[in-house]
Protein backbone atom coordinates (compact mmCIF):
# COMPACT_ATOMS: atom_id res chain seq x y z
CA UNK A 1 0.00 0.00 0.00
CA UNK A 2 1.42 3.41 -0.84
CA UNK A 3 2.22 5.70 2.00
CA UNK A 4 2.85 9.45 2.22
CA UNK A 5 5.88 10.58 4.32
CA UNK A 6 6.64 13.99 5.39
CA UNK A 7 9.85 14.88 4.64
CA UNK A 8 10.86 18.80 5.65
CA UNK A 9 9.33 22.46 5.27
CA UNK A 10 9.60 23.27 1.83
CA UNK A 11 11.99 26.47 2.99
CA UNK A 12 14.18 24.00 4.92
CA UNK A 13 15.22 22.94 1.20
CA UNK A 14 16.56 25.73 -1.35
CA UNK A 15 17.04 24.96 -4.41
CA UNK A 16 20.47 23.48 -5.18
CA UNK A 17 20.01 21.50 -1.57
CA UNK A 18 19.93 18.05 -1.32
CA UNK A 19 18.98 15.08 1.85
CA UNK A 20 18.58 12.13 2.68
CA UNK A 21 15.17 10.55 3.90
CA UNK A 22 15.13 6.74 5.15
CA UNK A 23 12.43 5.30 5.82
CA UNK A 24 12.12 1.39 6.97
CA UNK A 25 14.95 -0.13 4.73
CA UNK A 26 14.49 2.57 2.26
CA UNK A 27 17.18 5.53 1.65
CA UNK A 28 15.65 8.30 -0.92
CA UNK A 29 17.62 11.44 -2.12
CA UNK A 30 15.56 14.68 -2.16
CA UNK A 31 17.02 17.59 -4.06
CA UNK A 32 15.29 21.20 -5.00
CA UNK A 33 16.79 20.95 -8.35
CA UNK A 34 16.38 24.76 -9.17
CA UNK A 35 13.02 25.28 -7.49
CA UNK A 36 11.48 21.80 -8.09
CA UNK A 37 11.35 18.93 -5.87
CA UNK A 38 12.05 15.30 -6.87
CA UNK A 39 12.84 11.93 -4.82
CA UNK A 40 14.98 9.36 -5.88
CA UNK A 41 16.59 6.13 -4.73
CA UNK A 42 19.81 6.97 -3.20
CA UNK A 43 21.69 4.38 -4.24
CA UNK A 44 23.80 4.40 -7.78
CA UNK A 45 23.03 1.41 -9.68
CA UNK A 46 26.41 0.66 -10.21
CA UNK A 47 28.60 0.31 -6.84
CA UNK A 48 26.03 1.73 -4.44
CA UNK A 49 27.61 5.40 -4.32
CA UNK A 50 25.62 7.44 -1.94
CA UNK A 51 23.85 9.94 -4.49
CA UNK A 52 23.08 13.00 -2.13
CA UNK A 53 26.89 13.20 -1.50
CA UNK A 54 27.55 13.93 -5.45
CA UNK A 55 27.04 17.11 -7.62
CA UNK A 56 23.77 18.61 -8.53
CA UNK A 57 23.40 19.89 -11.87
CA UNK A 58 20.11 22.66 -11.86
CA UNK A 59 20.61 23.06 -15.13
CA UNK A 60 20.01 19.88 -16.67
CA UNK A 61 18.58 18.30 -13.80
CA UNK A 62 21.06 15.56 -13.10
CA UNK A 63 23.38 14.06 -9.76
CA UNK A 64 26.63 12.98 -10.67
CA UNK A 65 27.48 9.67 -8.73
CA UNK A 66 30.88 10.55 -6.27
CA UNK A 67 32.27 7.46 -6.56
CA UNK A 68 32.20 6.73 -10.36
CA UNK A 69 30.61 9.98 -12.22
CA UNK A 70 27.31 8.38 -13.58
CA UNK A 71 24.83 11.01 -14.22
CA UNK A 72 21.30 10.13 -12.71
CA UNK A 73 18.32 12.52 -15.04
CA UNK A 74 16.55 13.48 -11.47
CA UNK A 75 13.02 13.38 -13.16
CA UNK A 76 12.88 9.66 -14.78
CA UNK A 77 16.13 7.74 -12.45
CA UNK A 78 17.87 6.76 -15.77
CA UNK A 79 21.61 7.01 -15.87
CA UNK A 80 22.66 9.42 -18.62
CA UNK A 81 26.32 8.46 -18.55
CA UNK A 82 28.00 5.20 -17.89
CA UNK A 83 29.48 3.07 -15.94
CA UNK A 84 25.93 3.28 -14.50
CA UNK A 85 23.11 1.57 -16.92
CA UNK A 86 20.60 0.74 -14.56
CA UNK A 87 17.29 3.06 -13.30
CA UNK A 88 17.10 3.75 -10.10
CA UNK A 89 13.89 3.73 -8.25
CA UNK A 90 12.07 7.47 -8.33
CA UNK A 91 9.33 8.65 -6.04
CA UNK A 92 6.59 11.19 -6.56
CA UNK A 93 6.82 14.16 -4.47
CA UNK A 94 3.71 15.86 -3.42
CA UNK A 95 4.05 19.61 -2.02
CA UNK A 96 0.97 20.44 0.55
CA UNK A 97 1.01 22.77 2.94
CA UNK A 98 4.04 23.86 2.09
CA UNK A 99 5.75 20.91 3.09
CA UNK A 100 8.11 18.35 0.62
CA UNK A 101 5.83 14.78 1.17
CA UNK A 102 6.92 11.50 -0.99
CA UNK A 103 4.94 9.05 -1.76
CA UNK A 104 6.89 5.50 -0.93
CA UNK A 105 5.36 1.86 -0.66
CA UNK B 1 78.49 -23.33 -25.89
CA UNK B 2 78.17 -22.31 -29.67
CA UNK B 3 74.19 -21.86 -29.09
CA UNK B 4 74.62 -20.17 -26.84
CA UNK B 5 76.53 -17.08 -28.51
CA UNK B 6 74.33 -17.47 -31.45
CA UNK B 7 71.38 -16.28 -28.57
CA UNK B 8 73.07 -13.94 -27.34
CA UNK B 9 73.69 -11.99 -30.47
CA UNK B 10 70.40 -12.61 -31.21
CA UNK B 11 68.94 -10.95 -28.17
CA UNK B 12 71.68 -8.44 -28.77
CA UNK B 13 70.25 -8.12 -32.27
CA UNK B 14 66.71 -7.80 -30.54
CA UNK B 15 67.74 -4.07 -28.64
CA UNK B 16 69.48 -2.69 -31.71
CA UNK B 17 66.53 -3.47 -33.72
CA UNK B 18 64.03 -1.74 -31.56
CA UNK B 19 66.35 1.17 -31.20
CA UNK B 20 66.61 1.67 -34.79
CA UNK B 21 63.13 0.97 -35.82
CA UNK B 22 61.61 2.73 -32.87
CA UNK B 23 63.77 3.77 -30.40
CA UNK B 24 65.60 6.27 -31.96
CA UNK B 25 64.48 9.83 -30.79
CA UNK B 26 65.22 13.69 -32.25
CA UNK B 27 66.53 16.44 -30.75
CA UNK B 28 63.81 18.45 -28.88
CA UNK B 29 62.77 22.15 -31.08
CA UNK B 30 58.90 22.65 -29.36
CA UNK B 31 57.14 25.41 -29.40
CA UNK B 32 56.14 25.07 -25.56
CA UNK B 33 56.88 22.39 -23.27
CA UNK B 34 55.54 22.77 -20.09
CA UNK B 35 57.33 21.72 -17.05
CA UNK B 36 57.14 18.71 -14.94
CA UNK B 37 53.82 18.50 -12.85
CA UNK B 38 50.66 19.24 -12.90
CA UNK B 39 48.73 21.67 -11.17
CA UNK B 40 45.81 24.42 -11.73
CA UNK B 41 47.98 26.73 -13.88
CA UNK B 42 49.19 23.47 -15.93
CA UNK B 43 45.35 22.72 -17.00
CA UNK B 44 44.51 26.47 -17.45
CA UNK B 45 47.39 26.67 -20.19
CA UNK B 46 46.23 23.81 -22.20
CA UNK B 47 42.67 25.11 -22.53
CA UNK B 48 44.15 28.66 -23.18
CA UNK B 49 46.83 27.51 -25.76
CA UNK B 50 43.73 25.56 -27.48
CA UNK B 51 41.31 28.66 -27.21
CA UNK B 52 38.73 26.44 -25.76
CA UNK B 53 35.11 26.77 -25.30
CA UNK B 54 34.33 27.80 -21.24
CA UNK B 55 32.55 24.30 -20.97
CA UNK B 56 35.68 22.34 -21.32
CA UNK B 57 38.30 24.32 -19.71
CA UNK B 58 35.32 23.84 -16.34
CA UNK B 59 34.95 20.38 -17.52
CA UNK B 60 39.13 19.93 -16.87
CA UNK B 61 39.62 21.49 -13.87
CA UNK B 62 36.37 19.53 -12.18
CA UNK B 63 38.53 16.52 -13.66
CA UNK B 64 41.90 17.69 -12.19
CA UNK B 65 40.02 17.72 -8.82
CA UNK B 66 38.67 14.56 -8.97
CA UNK B 67 42.50 13.13 -10.00
CA UNK B 68 44.08 14.64 -7.07
CA UNK B 69 41.73 13.96 -4.77
CA UNK B 70 41.79 9.92 -5.15
CA UNK B 71 44.16 7.96 -4.16
CA UNK B 72 46.60 6.07 -6.20
CA UNK B 73 45.02 2.70 -7.33
CA UNK B 74 46.56 -0.38 -5.43
CA UNK B 75 44.93 -3.75 -7.06
CA UNK B 76 46.60 -4.44 -10.38
CA UNK B 77 50.54 -4.53 -10.49
CA UNK B 78 53.09 -3.25 -7.53
CA UNK B 79 54.56 -1.34 -10.40
CA UNK B 80 51.96 1.16 -9.96
CA UNK B 81 53.79 2.87 -7.07
CA UNK B 82 56.69 3.71 -9.45
CA UNK B 83 54.38 5.78 -11.36
CA UNK B 84 55.76 9.40 -10.10
CA UNK B 85 53.30 12.32 -11.27
CA UNK B 86 55.56 15.24 -10.19
CA UNK B 87 58.17 13.77 -12.76
CA UNK B 88 55.87 14.03 -16.11
CA UNK B 89 55.76 16.94 -18.74
CA UNK B 90 51.88 17.02 -19.32
CA UNK B 91 51.84 19.26 -22.49
CA UNK B 92 54.32 19.51 -25.43
CA UNK B 93 53.41 21.31 -28.27
CA UNK B 94 55.90 20.53 -31.11
CA UNK B 95 54.13 22.33 -34.55
CA UNK B 96 51.47 25.23 -34.98
CA UNK B 97 48.83 23.15 -36.32
CA UNK B 98 47.84 19.84 -37.48
CA UNK B 99 48.34 19.77 -41.35
CA UNK B 100 46.82 18.38 -44.25
CA UNK B 101 49.55 17.35 -45.88
CA UNK B 102 53.00 16.22 -45.04
CA UNK B 103 54.52 19.33 -46.54
CA UNK B 104 52.98 21.06 -43.83
CA UNK B 105 54.37 19.04 -41.42
CA UNK B 106 57.96 20.21 -39.24
CA UNK B 107 60.62 18.56 -41.45
CA UNK B 108 62.25 16.75 -38.08
CA UNK B 109 58.45 15.05 -37.06
CA UNK B 110 58.06 14.29 -40.80
CA UNK B 111 60.91 12.17 -40.48
CA UNK B 112 59.88 10.39 -37.74
CA UNK B 113 56.98 9.41 -39.28
CA UNK B 114 58.65 8.82 -42.46
CA UNK B 115 61.13 5.98 -40.92
CA UNK B 116 57.96 4.74 -39.35
CA UNK B 117 56.61 4.32 -42.34
CA UNK B 118 53.21 6.07 -41.80
CA UNK B 119 52.62 8.34 -44.88
CA UNK B 120 53.82 5.13 -47.00
CA UNK B 121 50.94 3.20 -45.20
CA UNK B 122 48.50 5.98 -46.17
CA UNK B 123 49.16 5.85 -49.70
CA UNK B 124 48.63 2.00 -49.63
CA UNK B 125 45.67 1.09 -47.70
CA UNK B 126 44.25 3.50 -45.29
CA UNK B 127 41.30 5.74 -45.85
CA UNK B 128 42.38 8.13 -43.41
CA UNK B 129 45.64 8.92 -40.70
CA UNK B 130 46.39 11.09 -37.86
CA UNK B 131 49.95 11.42 -36.63
CA UNK B 132 50.28 12.66 -33.28
CA UNK B 133 53.81 13.28 -31.91
CA UNK B 134 54.35 14.30 -28.15
CA UNK B 135 50.75 16.22 -26.92
CA UNK B 136 49.23 17.43 -29.96
CA UNK B 137 48.77 15.56 -34.18
CA UNK B 138 51.16 17.05 -36.55
CA UNK B 139 49.20 15.32 -39.58
CA UNK B 140 45.55 14.51 -40.09
CA UNK B 141 44.16 13.40 -43.56
CA UNK B 142 40.83 11.71 -45.09
CA UNK B 143 40.10 10.56 -48.15
CA UNK B 144 38.50 13.34 -49.95
CA UNK B 145 35.40 10.51 -51.47
CA UNK B 146 34.90 9.73 -47.47
CA UNK B 147 34.65 13.66 -46.97
CA UNK B 148 32.19 13.50 -49.06
CA UNK B 149 30.01 11.37 -47.62
CA UNK B 150 29.71 13.09 -44.71
CA UNK B 151 32.54 11.51 -42.67
CA UNK B 152 34.43 13.02 -39.75
CA UNK B 153 38.19 12.31 -39.25
CA UNK B 154 39.65 14.97 -37.37
CA UNK B 155 42.00 15.21 -34.57
CA UNK B 156 39.95 15.59 -31.15
CA UNK B 157 41.14 19.68 -30.58
CA UNK B 158 40.09 20.29 -34.35
CA UNK B 159 37.04 18.54 -33.46
CA UNK B 160 36.33 20.43 -30.67
CA UNK B 161 36.73 23.79 -32.43
CA UNK B 162 34.79 22.53 -35.54
CA UNK B 163 31.65 20.16 -34.46
CA UNK B 164 31.59 21.58 -30.77
CA UNK B 165 27.86 20.64 -30.62
CA UNK B 166 28.07 17.11 -31.68
CA UNK B 167 31.16 16.81 -29.25
CA UNK B 168 29.42 18.17 -26.21
CA UNK B 169 26.85 15.33 -26.48
CA UNK B 170 28.73 12.64 -26.20
CA UNK B 171 32.23 13.73 -24.82
CA UNK B 172 32.58 11.77 -21.41
CA UNK B 173 29.21 10.14 -21.90
CA UNK B 174 30.86 6.81 -22.08
CA UNK B 175 33.20 7.23 -19.88
CA UNK B 176 33.44 10.22 -16.97
CA UNK B 177 36.31 11.88 -15.83
CA UNK B 178 35.69 10.66 -12.07
CA UNK B 179 35.31 7.15 -13.58
CA UNK B 180 38.64 6.45 -12.04
CA UNK B 181 41.99 8.07 -11.25
CA UNK B 182 43.98 8.21 -14.97
CA UNK B 183 40.43 9.05 -16.94
CA UNK B 184 40.15 12.29 -14.68
CA UNK B 185 43.83 12.78 -15.25
CA UNK B 186 43.04 12.13 -18.79
CA UNK B 187 40.01 14.29 -18.89
CA UNK B 188 41.94 16.95 -17.20
CA UNK B 189 45.08 17.32 -19.39
CA UNK B 190 43.78 15.76 -23.00
CA UNK B 191 45.47 16.68 -26.19
CA UNK B 192 45.00 15.02 -29.28
CA UNK B 193 43.19 11.80 -29.98
CA UNK B 194 40.74 11.37 -32.66
CA UNK B 195 37.56 12.31 -33.55
CA UNK B 196 35.18 10.02 -35.76
CA UNK B 197 31.92 10.37 -36.99
CA UNK B 198 30.28 8.29 -39.37
CA UNK B 199 27.03 8.88 -41.08
CA UNK B 200 23.97 6.48 -40.94
CA UNK B 201 24.79 3.68 -43.65
CA UNK B 202 28.01 4.62 -44.31
CA UNK B 203 30.85 1.71 -44.50
CA UNK B 204 34.17 2.84 -44.33
CA UNK B 205 36.05 -0.11 -46.11
CA UNK B 206 39.72 0.41 -45.87
CA UNK B 207 40.87 1.66 -42.31
CA UNK B 208 41.55 5.04 -40.69
CA UNK B 209 45.15 5.05 -38.63
CA UNK B 210 46.32 6.75 -35.66
CA UNK B 211 49.97 6.90 -34.77
CA UNK B 212 51.03 7.74 -31.62
CA UNK B 213 54.81 8.67 -31.14
CA UNK B 214 56.37 10.10 -27.85
CA UNK B 215 59.55 12.06 -28.03
CA UNK B 216 60.55 13.46 -25.19
CA UNK B 217 62.02 11.94 -21.81
CA UNK B 218 59.80 11.87 -19.06
CA UNK B 219 56.23 12.87 -21.28
CA UNK B 220 53.13 12.68 -20.34
CA UNK B 221 50.78 12.07 -23.43
CA UNK B 222 46.91 12.44 -23.05
CA UNK B 223 45.43 11.66 -26.01
CA UNK B 224 41.18 11.34 -26.27
CA UNK B 225 39.26 9.52 -29.07
CA UNK B 226 35.39 9.65 -29.24
CA UNK B 227 34.08 7.44 -32.33
CA UNK B 228 30.49 7.80 -33.06
CA UNK B 229 28.86 5.39 -35.89
CA UNK B 230 25.44 6.06 -36.48
CA UNK B 231 23.02 3.73 -37.32
CA UNK B 232 23.97 1.12 -39.96
CA UNK B 233 27.61 2.59 -40.34
CA UNK B 234 30.78 0.25 -40.59
CA UNK B 235 34.36 2.13 -39.41
CA UNK B 236 37.95 0.24 -38.39
CA UNK B 237 39.74 2.10 -36.58
CA UNK B 238 43.40 1.16 -35.93
CA UNK B 239 46.16 2.75 -34.20
CA UNK B 240 49.55 2.16 -33.59
CA UNK B 241 52.45 3.64 -30.49
CA UNK B 242 56.17 3.81 -30.32
CA UNK B 243 58.71 5.66 -28.54
CA UNK B 244 62.61 6.17 -27.85
CA UNK B 245 64.04 4.32 -25.26
CA UNK B 246 64.91 6.22 -21.56
CA UNK B 247 66.30 5.35 -18.34
CA UNK B 248 63.15 7.04 -16.75
CA UNK B 249 59.59 6.86 -17.27
CA UNK B 250 56.83 8.26 -19.81
CA UNK B 251 53.22 7.81 -19.24
CA UNK B 252 50.67 7.26 -21.76
CA UNK B 253 46.96 7.40 -20.13
CA UNK B 254 44.06 7.24 -23.09
CA UNK B 255 40.85 7.65 -23.02
CA UNK B 256 38.65 6.11 -25.96
CA UNK B 257 35.25 6.20 -25.96
CA UNK B 258 33.23 4.07 -28.46
CA UNK B 259 29.47 5.01 -29.61
CA UNK B 260 27.67 2.12 -32.30
CA UNK B 261 24.18 3.22 -32.66
CA UNK B 262 21.81 0.44 -34.19
CA UNK B 263 22.97 -1.88 -36.47
CA UNK B 264 26.30 -0.39 -36.38
CA UNK B 265 30.02 -2.17 -36.29
CA UNK B 266 32.78 -0.42 -34.91
CA UNK B 267 36.10 -2.33 -35.31
CA UNK B 268 38.84 -0.53 -33.48
CA UNK B 269 42.49 -2.39 -33.35
CA UNK B 270 45.76 -1.58 -31.19
CA UNK B 271 48.93 -2.37 -31.68
CA UNK B 272 50.89 -1.07 -28.85
CA UNK B 273 54.48 -1.36 -28.97
CA UNK B 274 55.74 1.14 -26.71
CA UNK B 275 59.13 1.38 -25.17
CA UNK B 276 60.00 -0.51 -22.55
CA UNK B 277 60.40 2.76 -19.85
CA UNK B 278 56.70 3.45 -20.62
CA UNK B 279 53.68 3.35 -18.18
CA UNK B 280 50.39 2.65 -20.54
CA UNK B 281 47.25 3.31 -18.41
CA UNK B 282 44.12 3.30 -20.70
CA UNK B 283 40.27 4.02 -20.22
CA UNK B 284 38.82 1.97 -23.54
CA UNK B 285 35.06 1.70 -23.49
CA UNK B 286 32.26 1.26 -26.19
CA UNK B 287 27.96 1.11 -26.07
CA UNK B 288 26.97 -1.11 -28.34
CA UNK B 289 22.97 -0.36 -28.96
CA UNK B 290 20.26 -2.58 -30.80
CA UNK B 291 21.64 -5.25 -33.10
CA UNK B 292 24.77 -3.03 -32.98
CA UNK B 293 28.76 -4.87 -32.91
CA UNK B 294 32.25 -3.27 -31.27
CA UNK B 295 34.98 -4.85 -31.44
CA UNK B 296 38.45 -4.73 -29.73
CA UNK B 297 41.56 -6.10 -31.48
CA UNK B 298 43.86 -5.36 -28.78
CA UNK B 299 47.94 -6.59 -28.85
CA UNK B 300 49.63 -5.20 -26.32
CA UNK B 301 53.94 -6.04 -26.57
CA UNK B 302 55.69 -3.26 -25.47
CA UNK B 303 55.41 -0.74 -22.21
CA UNK B 304 56.85 -1.19 -18.62
CA UNK B 305 53.34 -1.63 -17.62
CA UNK B 306 50.22 -1.74 -19.12
CA UNK B 307 46.61 -1.46 -17.18
CA UNK B 308 44.20 -1.84 -20.10
CA UNK B 309 40.44 -3.54 -20.02
CA UNK B 310 38.66 -2.59 -23.42
CA UNK B 311 34.83 -3.16 -22.42
CA UNK B 312 31.83 -3.25 -23.99
CA UNK B 313 28.31 -1.91 -22.48
CA UNK B 314 25.26 -4.17 -24.50
CA UNK B 315 22.67 -1.93 -23.63
CA UNK B 316 20.15 -2.74 -26.74
CA UNK B 317 18.71 -6.01 -28.16
CA UNK B 318 21.09 -8.61 -29.74
CA UNK B 319 24.02 -5.93 -29.93
CA UNK B 320 27.47 -8.12 -29.67
CA UNK B 321 30.56 -7.57 -28.64
CA UNK B 322 33.81 -8.87 -29.21
CA UNK B 323 37.44 -8.64 -27.56
CA UNK B 324 40.37 -10.28 -28.66
CA UNK B 325 43.10 -9.90 -26.89
CA UNK B 326 46.84 -10.58 -27.26
CA UNK B 327 49.99 -9.48 -24.69
CA UNK B 328 53.45 -10.26 -24.73
CA UNK B 329 54.99 -9.77 -21.68
CA UNK B 330 59.57 -9.75 -21.87
CA UNK B 331 61.84 -9.00 -19.38
CA UNK B 332 60.50 -6.28 -16.90
CA UNK B 333 57.48 -6.10 -18.81
CA UNK B 334 53.50 -6.85 -16.74
CA UNK B 335 51.10 -6.87 -19.14
CA UNK B 336 47.85 -6.50 -17.36
CA UNK B 337 45.36 -6.72 -19.93
CA UNK B 338 41.74 -8.44 -20.21
CA UNK B 339 38.29 -6.84 -20.97
CA UNK B 340 34.95 -6.24 -20.11
CA UNK B 341 31.44 -7.38 -21.33
CA UNK B 342 28.09 -6.21 -19.71
CA UNK B 343 24.99 -7.77 -20.85
CA UNK B 344 22.56 -5.36 -20.10
CA UNK B 345 20.16 -6.08 -23.22
CA UNK B 346 18.22 -9.59 -23.90
CA UNK B 347 19.75 -11.76 -26.79
CA UNK B 348 22.74 -10.32 -26.54
CA UNK B 349 26.15 -11.98 -27.45
CA UNK B 350 29.71 -11.43 -26.39
CA UNK B 351 33.16 -13.12 -26.98
CA UNK B 352 36.71 -12.59 -25.24
CA UNK B 353 39.21 -14.34 -26.36
CA UNK B 354 42.93 -13.47 -24.53
CA UNK B 355 46.16 -14.64 -25.19
CA UNK B 356 49.13 -14.19 -23.00
CA UNK B 357 53.05 -14.68 -23.66
CA UNK B 358 55.26 -14.26 -20.86
CA UNK B 359 59.03 -14.97 -21.02
CA UNK B 360 62.13 -13.97 -19.37
CA UNK B 361 61.00 -13.13 -16.35
CA UNK B 362 57.85 -10.98 -17.29
CA UNK B 363 54.23 -11.53 -15.95
CA UNK B 364 51.23 -11.77 -18.07
CA UNK B 365 47.44 -10.87 -16.55
CA UNK B 366 44.14 -11.72 -17.54
CA UNK B 367 41.37 -9.84 -15.86
CA UNK B 368 38.45 -9.48 -16.95
CA UNK B 369 34.59 -9.08 -16.39
CA UNK B 370 31.86 -10.74 -17.71
CA UNK B 371 28.40 -9.03 -16.58
CA UNK B 372 24.80 -10.49 -17.58
CA UNK B 373 22.10 -7.86 -16.11
CA UNK B 374 19.33 -8.95 -14.56
CA UNK B 375 16.41 -8.81 -17.41
CA UNK B 376 19.40 -9.73 -20.53
CA UNK B 377 17.67 -13.08 -21.05
CA UNK B 378 18.81 -14.83 -23.73
CA UNK B 379 22.35 -13.90 -23.45
CA UNK B 380 25.00 -15.70 -24.56
CA UNK B 381 29.06 -15.53 -24.27
CA UNK B 382 31.84 -17.52 -24.04
CA UNK B 383 35.11 -16.53 -22.62
CA UNK B 384 38.42 -18.17 -23.34
CA UNK B 385 41.71 -17.37 -21.70
CA UNK B 386 45.10 -18.97 -22.87
CA UNK B 387 48.39 -17.91 -21.37
CA UNK B 388 51.75 -19.27 -22.63
CA UNK B 389 54.80 -19.73 -20.72
CA UNK B 390 57.70 -19.78 -22.24
CA UNK B 391 60.36 -20.55 -19.17
CA UNK B 392 60.55 -20.90 -15.66
CA UNK B 393 60.86 -17.64 -14.45
CA UNK B 394 58.13 -16.02 -16.13
CA UNK B 395 54.55 -15.78 -14.55
CA UNK B 396 50.52 -15.87 -15.65
CA UNK B 397 47.83 -14.85 -13.65
CA UNK B 398 44.34 -15.22 -14.44
CA UNK B 399 41.52 -12.90 -12.65
CA UNK B 400 38.12 -13.21 -14.21
CA UNK B 401 35.06 -12.28 -12.73
CA UNK B 402 31.66 -13.29 -14.05
CA UNK B 403 28.38 -11.85 -12.71
CA UNK B 404 24.80 -13.40 -13.70
CA UNK B 405 21.78 -11.86 -12.60
CA UNK B 406 19.79 -13.52 -14.96
CA UNK B 407 18.76 -17.39 -15.47
CA UNK B 408 17.88 -17.68 -19.35
CA UNK B 409 21.80 -17.36 -20.71
CA UNK B 410 24.50 -19.34 -21.68
CA UNK B 411 27.42 -18.66 -20.59
CA UNK B 412 31.14 -20.51 -20.85
CA UNK B 413 34.02 -19.79 -19.38
CA UNK B 414 37.86 -21.53 -20.46
CA UNK B 415 41.57 -20.72 -19.03
CA UNK B 416 44.44 -22.80 -19.98
CA UNK B 417 48.16 -21.93 -19.14
CA UNK B 418 51.00 -24.16 -20.86
CA UNK B 419 54.12 -24.40 -22.00
CA UNK B 420 56.18 -24.81 -24.87
CA UNK B 421 56.35 -28.29 -24.28
CA UNK B 422 59.08 -30.45 -25.11
CA UNK B 423 57.10 -33.28 -27.29
CA UNK B 424 55.70 -30.24 -29.28
CA UNK B 425 59.50 -29.60 -29.74
CA UNK B 426 60.56 -32.33 -30.19
CA UNK B 427 57.66 -33.23 -32.99
CA UNK B 428 58.62 -30.49 -35.37
CA UNK B 429 62.33 -30.84 -34.64
CA UNK B 430 61.94 -34.24 -36.03
CA UNK B 431 60.47 -32.68 -39.48
CA UNK B 432 63.79 -30.88 -39.91
CA UNK B 433 62.76 -27.70 -38.20
CA UNK B 434 65.44 -26.12 -35.94
CA UNK B 435 64.52 -25.44 -32.30
CA UNK B 436 64.34 -21.41 -32.69
CA UNK B 437 61.83 -22.08 -35.88
CA UNK B 438 59.81 -24.78 -33.85
CA UNK B 439 59.37 -22.73 -31.30
CA UNK B 440 58.24 -19.22 -32.91
CA UNK B 441 55.77 -21.83 -35.08
CA UNK B 442 54.21 -22.89 -31.42
CA UNK B 443 53.59 -19.20 -30.66
CA UNK B 444 52.46 -18.15 -34.01
CA UNK B 445 49.82 -20.75 -33.70
CA UNK B 446 48.80 -19.76 -30.20
CA UNK B 447 47.96 -16.26 -31.30
CA UNK B 448 47.05 -17.14 -35.01
CA UNK B 449 42.96 -17.14 -33.82
CA UNK B 450 43.60 -13.25 -33.20
CA UNK B 451 46.40 -12.12 -35.90
CA UNK B 452 44.06 -13.46 -38.85
CA UNK B 453 41.48 -11.01 -37.59
CA UNK B 454 43.78 -8.00 -37.96
CA UNK B 455 44.23 -6.21 -41.47
CA UNK B 456 46.73 -8.13 -43.14
CA UNK B 457 49.67 -5.43 -43.05
CA UNK B 458 49.48 -5.38 -39.48
CA UNK B 459 49.19 -9.28 -38.92
CA UNK B 460 52.77 -9.43 -41.10
CA UNK B 461 54.55 -6.69 -38.72
CA UNK B 462 52.98 -8.66 -35.19
CA UNK B 463 53.78 -11.71 -36.48
CA UNK B 464 57.38 -10.17 -37.31
CA UNK B 465 57.14 -8.33 -33.79
CA UNK B 466 56.47 -11.70 -32.34
CA UNK B 467 59.19 -13.44 -33.90
CA UNK B 468 61.83 -10.80 -32.95
CA UNK B 469 60.36 -11.26 -28.99
CA UNK B 470 60.51 -14.38 -29.52
CA UNK B 471 63.95 -14.54 -30.68
CA UNK B 472 66.51 -16.21 -28.13
CA UNK B 473 63.90 -17.41 -26.31
CA UNK B 474 65.29 -21.20 -26.14
CA UNK B 475 67.86 -22.38 -23.87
Amino acid sequence: MPQVIEVCPLNELEPGEMRLVEWEDLEIGVFNCAGTVYAIEDRCSHDNGTLVEGTLDEENCTIECPRHGSLFDLKTGKPKTLPAYVPVDTYPVIIEDEKIKLEVE
Amino acid sequence: MAVELTENQQLAAINADYEERYGFRDAENYLYKAPKGLNREIVEKISEFKSEPQWMREFRLKALDHFLSRPQPTWGSPLMAEVDYDNIHYFVRASEKAGRSWDDVPEDVKRTFDRLGIPEAERKFLSGVGAQYESEVVYHQVREDLEKQGVIFKDMDSGLREHEDIIRDYFATVIPPNDNKLAALNSAVWSGGSFVYVPEGVHVEMPLQAYFRINTENMGQFERTLIIAEPGSYVHYVEGCTAPTYSSSSLHSAVVELIAKPGARIRYTTVQNWSTNVFNLVTKRAVAHEDATVEWVDCNLGSRLTMKYPSVYLVGERAHGEILSIAFAGKGQHQDAGGKIIHAAPNTTSNIFAKSISKDGGRGSYRGLLEIAKGAHGARSKVVCDALLLDEHSRSDTYPTIRIGEDDVNVGHEATVSKVGDDQLFYLMSHGIPEDEASKLIVNGFIEPITKELPMEYAVEMNRLIELQMEGSIG
